[in-house]
């Protein structure tokens, strides 16, 4: 695949750029990281302070203290960044059709596969950028509460231990992504695009409760082929010092044991990928723009 | 893959499109030439922005093939593209980027686009003062006069234009068939659709009429009107000057309309015929120039024309 002159990608960048919606997608993600670090963990731990025993005392300061709170952030993080990622990469592909400037790019000699190429770069850039920032106000809200709470909750990880884990769960994030970008390919409306998205998320999450409850064979095998069932269980390799496994619940809330290999999950994941990749390849390149 | 003939700079070979079970276009086959301003004219929904999205690769054909600069695109598309400019039917900008980044997301599209070009194609079409506003709070016609200034940013030495001057108020679209004029005074070659007749006539070198997908008639501008010119008389002996002027070998035809004769001749022969006519003692009490109308004939090969005319 051929990479884009970095002054077509720097076009592509000044694109999105001048659309308010990513702005407005960085600032849900932020506020998602607030309320995890402030609502979920701080006001938790500050108002049931006595009372709590130690357990559970623990377990909450867990979610806000660092290192603790990093494979938390990054569990919350990736639930609401699968769906947002979706969102924005409906727009930008879905509104190149409405505009009627997908048009202006094929026929000033980009070639179709060039296009969607452009496009997946400029968008796993942006992305990127927006998460990792995301997370990283998270890490500082996380330090803020921690200087207010004065407490150890003990553990350390190292540094790339840390990036580690980061890379594994965006990794998780890209099947969703790719989703969005197929069912906008295919449909070229925005509208439906980011609808598919949000409902295949919402989806995933209620038949994911639903098949782990038949527990029979049939559901189990059903499940492992989910994509969230994977993604839990790369997320699941997130643990500090090889320690208890942090789950938040949104996604399977399965022991790691009983969950599949990261390595196989990481596989069926890129499999969805390449599906997702293939689809949308093979539909623009025989599609009529009009 | 090289066409025979150079200075061909545009050519589609049975071009055809179903849509179903409608054949948009249907074995069409044009040519437009080095330097020329061609018009593609036909009614509404003849099939005009078929054809060129077709040749623009936007759209596959049903069949037939399309060679730009000599190249055949169904190999050589993007190399053929990269020569041609183009505006299209309906919207096809960023409505909130300013004028300026349109033209500076295409020029990064075209390898040899500088900054100085694009201040260059906005002085070419009047909006340097206006660039930095959002393309939504634009104009119609300064809308088209953007699209144009974006399509010219790499130079093209062809330019293709589906309906460029829609919407546009008539100050507008003789502003626009001037700066076309321009263009084509410099050496390039447009390719240009339109339903409106007049538009063809007064921007246009060729024309190629097209009507339910099929290419009606290709011709030049000046021979099309030479088709309906005429010389127009009232003689003395109606019976016999019919006699004397069938018998000229430039006299394409004569034809009686209530009294007079309409004779099918060049303009410049009025003279001659004077004379022949005068030579067996016929005389004339009126003799007029009848100019060629394009719409005449336009009408007469859409069928669109009122019984009998
Ligand atoms: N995507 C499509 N699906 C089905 N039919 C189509 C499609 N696009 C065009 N057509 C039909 O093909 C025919 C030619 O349409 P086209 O848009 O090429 O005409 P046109 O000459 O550009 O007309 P106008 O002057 O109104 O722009 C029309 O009958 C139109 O309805
Ligand atoms: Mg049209």
């Amino acid at each position: 695949m051929l990479l884009p002159a970095p002054r077509i990608l720097a076009a592509e960048l000044l694109k999105v750029r001048k659309r308010w919606l990513p702005y407005v997608l960085f600032l849900v993600m932020v506020i998602g990281a607030a309320a995890h670090i402030w609502l979920l963990g701080y006001a938790n731990w500050a108002n049931e302070n006595s009372a709590f025993d130690a357990f559970f005392r623990n377990e909450t300061l867990r979610t806000f203290v660092l290192p603790h709170a990093l494979p938390a952030l990054l569990q919350s993080g990736q639930f609401w960044g699968s769906m947002l990622v979706g969102i924005l990469t409906a727009s930008v592909v879905g509104t190149e059709y409405s505009w009627g400037t997908a048009r202006q790019a094929l026929l000033r000699g980009q070639t179709r596969s060039e296009y969607l190429t452009l496009k997946l770069i400029g968008l796993v850039m942006v992305a990127s950028v927006g998460l990792l920032a995301a997370l990283g106000i998270g890490i500082l809200f996380s330090l803020m509460a921690s200087a207010l709470v004065g407490e150890e909750v003990g553990g350390s990880i190292s540094f790339g231990a840390a990036i580690l884990m980061v890379l594994r769960t965006g990794y998780t994030i890209i099947p969703y992504g790719l989703l969005a970008f197929a069912l906008t390919t295919v449909s070229r409306s925005t509208t439906l695009g980011v609808a598919g998205s949000v409902i295949f998320v919402v989806l995933e999450a209620i038949m994911i409760a639903v098949l782990s409850g038949i527990g029979t064979a049939w559901s189990e095998t059903a499940r492992a082929f989910l994509p969230s069932h994977n993604v839990a269980a790369i997320l699941s390799a997130n643990r500090i010092e090889g320690g208890e496994f942090f789950s938040l619940a949104l996604r399977g809330q399965l022991l790691p044991v009983s969950l599949p290999d990261p390595a196989v999950a990481a596989l069926v994941l890129a499999l969805y990928c390449l599906v997702f990749l293939a689809i949308s390849y093979a539909v623009f390149q025989r599609r009529d723009l009009q | 893959m090289a066409t025979a003939d150079p200075d061909v700079v545009l050519r589609t070979v049975g071009l055809s499109k179903r849509y179903r079970r409608l054949l948009a276009v249907q074995d069409l086959s044009l040519e437009v030439r080095r330097g020329r301003v061609y018009g593609f004219l036909g009614p509404n929904g003849a099939g005009k922005t078929t054809t060129i999205s077709i040749i623009l690769g936007l759209i596959a054909p049903s069949g037939g093939h399309v060679e730009m600069h000599g190249l055949d695109t169904r190999t050589h598309l993007s190399e053929a593209l990269h020569r041609t400019g183009a505006i299209l039917e309906g919207q096809a900008y960023y409505p909130d980027l300013t004028a300026y980044d349109n033209l500076r997301v295409w020029a990064a599209l075209s390898e040899s686009v500088t900054a100085a070009r694009i201040d260059e194609v906005l002085e070419l079409v009047g909006l340097r003062d206006r660039a930095r506003d959002k393309m939504r709070t634009y104009s119609q016609g300064m809308k088209q006069r953007l699209l144009l200034a974006g399509s010219l940013l790499h130079d093209p030495e062809l330019i293709v234009l589906d309906e460029p001057t829609n919407g546009l108020d008539p100050a507008g679209m003789r502003e626009f068939r001037n700066l076309i004029r321009e263009l084509a005074k410099t050496g390039k070659t447009v390719f240009v659709s339109s339903h409106l007749l007049g538009e063809v006539e007064q921007m246009c070198d060729d024309v190629g009429i097209v009507k339910e997908g099929r290419l009606l008639t290709e011709e030049s501008v000046s021979a099309l009107r030479r088709r309906g010119e005429a010389l127009e008389l009232r003689v003395t002996d109606v019976e016999r000057a019919v006699q004397v002027l069938e018998a000229l070998d430039w006299v394409a035809g004569v034809t009686r309309a209530d009294g007079r004769l309409v004779v099918d001749a060049p303009l410049e022969r009025a003279a001659d015929l004077s004379r022949a006519l005068a030579e067996q003692h016929i005389y004339l009490h009126e003799l007029r120039r009848r100019e060629g109308s394009l719409e005449e004939f336009f009408l007469e090969v859409t069928g669109d024309a009122p019984a009998g005319a």
